[in-house]
């Protein structure tokens, strides 16, 4: 029984089409959130965020777009006084503090980037803020009143 | 690049393949180079980002480390926060611009930036630029103890509200942060372009893997196109192809490993040596080791056990790198060789056929044909005895006529034809063994012991002649060559002696006297010569017709002409078939009868008388004749024997004519005292006519009455 060189190619040749197949579809993998509630602009810059102020409870898709230069967060948590406690070092805002009131939350955006927050609002008093060194206390914060 | 798919030219696509081969290396050269000029392109590119990264990355420390100084001085403790503030605006004028970024006291060098490339940077480094500037101007409005509250917001920070120190401490937490999100951003862009590089690698790898695959099988196609082609030629040859070096065997076709019946790879090494005959292993190995000689043959054991005989040429492919061997390529040619061997034989047996049908050509009388047979056998074998036995004239006796000068002749005692087996069954006999239960009687109790033989009979037109014999040792009979050799000596000196004998005797019948049809006196004396010579008995009688010359004269030459016609015709009729009659001149006759002594002969005589007395036919007138006897016991020379039957003529004639008598040889022997003439003895070379002469011719002292004795009658 002798090895055939060729059939072996051929084999060879399909394996490897297949890898580079599979490779390029892993490359351009499929975004799978689709847009439910309505949606709602919100930008930021440095250092502030403009935001609607009042909301009917419900869906939402905040659709956040950061116009810079820097990098900006957006948090969202429920807060019945409308002032959020500080961490030790007096700079950042304790997110610890507020783990249960989160409504919803986006890691650090590069400037010009537009994302999309779903977030579920009831009714009740929300704040808007950037979470990132200084930001808060800079100025980046916003109140949301989210009506029945 | 061309694809051969539709004809097949194996020895013509070596461009092809060499087309394949350039397309290989230039498509690894390709990918080579680009995959190095985006490596290099990438990691320059990162070289230069890491500086900026580690500058960006410092301002946070910096920025920490103005803040506890403005603090501490505020306290009243030693600190440079201008220092500070110093190195971190001209770091962010570096970061953003370019230029150079000093180096921090007892931490780091200063290095040399490039300015910011791309706007989303270039806008983090100016923010961060504000940012310091704003901070250093918090900084100094609160060690002067000045009011905050109206110090530019220059970056848009909304810090009005804060406390001095809590204003600086946040400015310095927004310049180091937006400072580390550039440095990450850049980190970021690294990674990606990595990212992007390693993809742009693993493309270019899989493409061009694929390409060569492509390329790679297709060379192998053409390849194995190619190498089934010369396969299939190889195998369809029915040469041994063998390749040789000084480890022995390395390959062989398969039409070795077919012929010595063992898998190719069990021929390897020193294995094919097992079926190479031993002695011409050396040779193989010098030519193995030397490449020489080109051309050679040698022996090989099939599969069958046979030897069989190879002609080989050899090439020296030592220095050729795919090879690195001497290639032979045999082939077998046993059964060429066997009939070069049967025709070389048939060859030599022909030269001999011929040149001893040359020499016997030239041989006219029997002694010279027995001549050229004897050096025949020589030529046979020069050891081998060999006799030729031949019968005589009679064909009842058999007698060495010829042997092998170089050995002993075997001596057969066989003395008739018919005792001899091979003469009698008119073919060859061999026997192997004189002691064996079937072997000839004649080979029993020879003086030179047990013997084999081979003994071939002699003939002319079916007659048997005699017979070759030969002898050799005892079970070991002569074989092969010889025998064959010996049997067209059988044959062609049967034709020889046979056409000589048929020749002599034509001869003798040519040589016969016109008138009477007789032979003549030299025949006559001829024959007297051997028969005394071969010491057979027999009788010789001198014929003379009566008063010859009377008839002549009375009735004329004619008449005597018929009576001497009338005379031969009447003595060949009364005589047998063996015996002879001649003219021996005028009215004499000489007649000679084999194996009947002188007093037969007499009788003999009488009926021939009597024969002649009643055949006288119409006009020839009545005659006799007179007969003078004598036999082969009476004397030693064929002159004494007529000198005696003379004197028994000249007897006859005195008694009265018309009589057959006897000679006396004592009267010839005492000189023909009483019957001679005393003048008539004159010595001469001719012994017979002298004889002859020494009486006085029979006619004249019969015939006439008165006998002259000094006269001679010649017709």
């Amino acid at each position: 029984m002798r090895f055939d060189v060729a059939n072996g190619l051929r084999v060879l040749v399909c394996l490897w089409a297949a890898a580079l197949l599979a490779f390029l579809l892993a490359g351009c993998g499929a975004d799978g959130s689709s847009s439910a509630g309505t949606v709602v602009p919100v930008s930021e810059a440095d250092f502030q965020i403009n935001a609607p102020t009042n909301l009917r409870a419900g869906e939402y898709t905040l659709r956040v777009s950061n116009h810079g230069p820097t990098e900006h967060e957006l948090i969202v948590v429920r807060s019945s006084s409308g002032r959020l406690p500080m961490r030790g070092d007096g700079l950042t805002v304790s997110e610890e503090a507020l783990d249960s009131q989160e409504a919803g939350s986006l890691e650090p955006g590069r400037p010009g980037a537009v994302r999309d927050l779903r977030v579920h609002l009831t009714p009740g008093r929300y704040v808007l803020f950037c979470n990132m060194e200084g930001h808060y206390m800079a100025g980046m914060h916003s109140e949301l009143v989210v009506s029945a | 690049m061309r694809l051969h798919l539709g004809t097949r030219r194996p020895f013509g696509s070596a461009a092809s393949n060499r087309g394949t081969i350039i397309a290989i290396f230039v498509t690894i050269g390709l990918i080579s180079i680009v995959s190095i000029w985006l490596s290099v392109k990438v990691t320059s590119g990162s070289e230069h980002r890491a500086t900026t990264i580690e500058v960006a990355s410092r301002q946070r420390t910096l920025a920490e480390r103005y803040v506890k100084e403005v603090l501490l001085v505020r306290e009243g403790r030693q600190a440079d926060p201008a220092y500070t503030a110093s190195v971190m605006a001209a770091s962010a004028a570096a970061l953003l611009e370019g230029g150079a970024a000093p180096p921090v006291n007892g931490d780091d060098d200063g290095t040399t930036l490039k300015p910011a490339e791309g706007s989303a940077l270039r806008n983090e480094f100016a923010q961060e630029a504000r940012l310091v500037g704003d901070m250093t101007a918090t900084g100094e409005a609160v060690l002067a103890n000045r009011p905050t509250s109206g110090l530019p917001q220059s970056a848009n920070e909304h810090i009005g509200n804060l406390d001095p120190v809590q204003r600086l401490r946040v400015l310095a937490a927004l310049a180091s942060n937006v400072s580390l999100v550039a440095a990450r951003s850049l980190t970021r862009s690294d990674e990606a372009s990595i990212h992007d590089l390693i993809t742009v690698q693993v493309l270019l790898g899989v493409g061009g893997l694929l390409m060569m695959i492509v390329l790679a099988s297709m060379l192998l196609a053409t390849t194995r196109r190619q190498s089934a082609h010369f396969r299939s030629l190889a195998l369809s040859s029915r040469d041994l192809v063998v390749v040789l070096d000084q480890s022995g065997c390395r390959y062989v076709s398969r039409s070795v490993a077919a012929m010595v019946g063992r898998a190719e790879d069990d021929l390897f090494g020193n294995h094919l040596a097992e079926f190479i005959h031993e002695q011409d292993r050396p040779l193989l190995a010098s030519v193995a080791a030397t490449g020489k000689p080109a051309e050679f043959n040698f022996r090989m054991r099939n599969g069958a056990g046979e030897w069989r005989d190879l002609e080989a040429r050899a090439t020296d492919l030592r220095a050729d790198r795919n090879l690195r061997g001497v290639v032979l390529h045999a082939r077998d040619t046993t059964d060429r060789v066997q009939l070069e061997r049967q025709l070389t034989a048939q060859l030599d047996r022909d030269g001999f056929a011929s040149h001893l049908s040359e020499a016997l050509e030239m041989a006219d009388e029997e002694d010279e044909v027995l001549d050229v047979i004897q050096r025949a056998t020589v030529e046979i074998s020069q050891v081998t005895p060999m006799e030729l036995l031949l019968s005589d004239s009679s064909r009842a006796n058999l007698s060495r006529a010829a042997s092998n000068p170089s050995a002993e002749p075997p001596g057969c005692p066989v003395k008739s034809p018919f005792s001899c087996v091979a003469v009698r069954r008119g073919t060859a006999v061999v026997f192997d063994s004189s002691e064996a239960l079937n072997a000839c009687p004649q080979l029993r109790d020879r003086a030179s012991g047990p013997c084999s033989a081979v003994c071939v009979p002699v003939s002319f037109m079916g007659r048997a002649l005699g017979v070759l014999h030969t002898t050799g040792p005892d079970g070991e009979p002569l074989s092969g060559e010889p025998v064959n050799q010996l049997t067209v000596l059988a044959g062609q000196a049967g034709a020889r002696i046979g056409t000589v004998r048929a020749f002599e005797k034509t001869q003798l019948q040519a040589s016969t006297d016109g008138l009477t049809g007789l032979v003549n006196r030299r025949t006559a004396e001829k024959e007297l010569r051997e028969l005394l010579k071969a010491r057979h008995l027999f009788a010789v009688v001198i014929a003379d017709l009566d008063k010859f010359k009377q008839l002549n004269d009375t009735h004329g030459h004619e008449a005597g002409d018929r009576a001497l016609r009338l005379f031969a015709q009447t003595a060949k009729q009364t005589l047998r078939d063996n015996d002879l009659i001649a003219r021996w001149g005028g009215e004499e006759f000489v007649i000679v009868l084999p194996e009947l002594d002188r007093f037969q002969a007499v009788n003999v005589l009488d009926r021939v008388r009597h024969d002649l007395a009643v055949a006288h036919p119409g006009e020839t007138a009545r005659f006799t004749a007179s007969f003078g006897i004598a036999d082969s016991g009476q004397a030693d020379t064929v002159e004494e024997l007529l000198n005696i039957a003379d004197g028994g003529l000249y007897a006859a004639k005195q008694a009265g004519r018309d009589r057959a008598v006897v000679g006396d040889e004592s009267a010839v022997k005492k000189d023909t005292p009483a019957d001679s003439a005393p003048e008539t003895s004159p010595p001469e070379e001719e012994p017979i006519v002298m004889a002859r002469k020494a009486r006085p011719p029979i006619h004249e002292a019969a015939d006439e009455e008165e006998p002259r004795p000094s006269g001679v009658q010649i017709r």
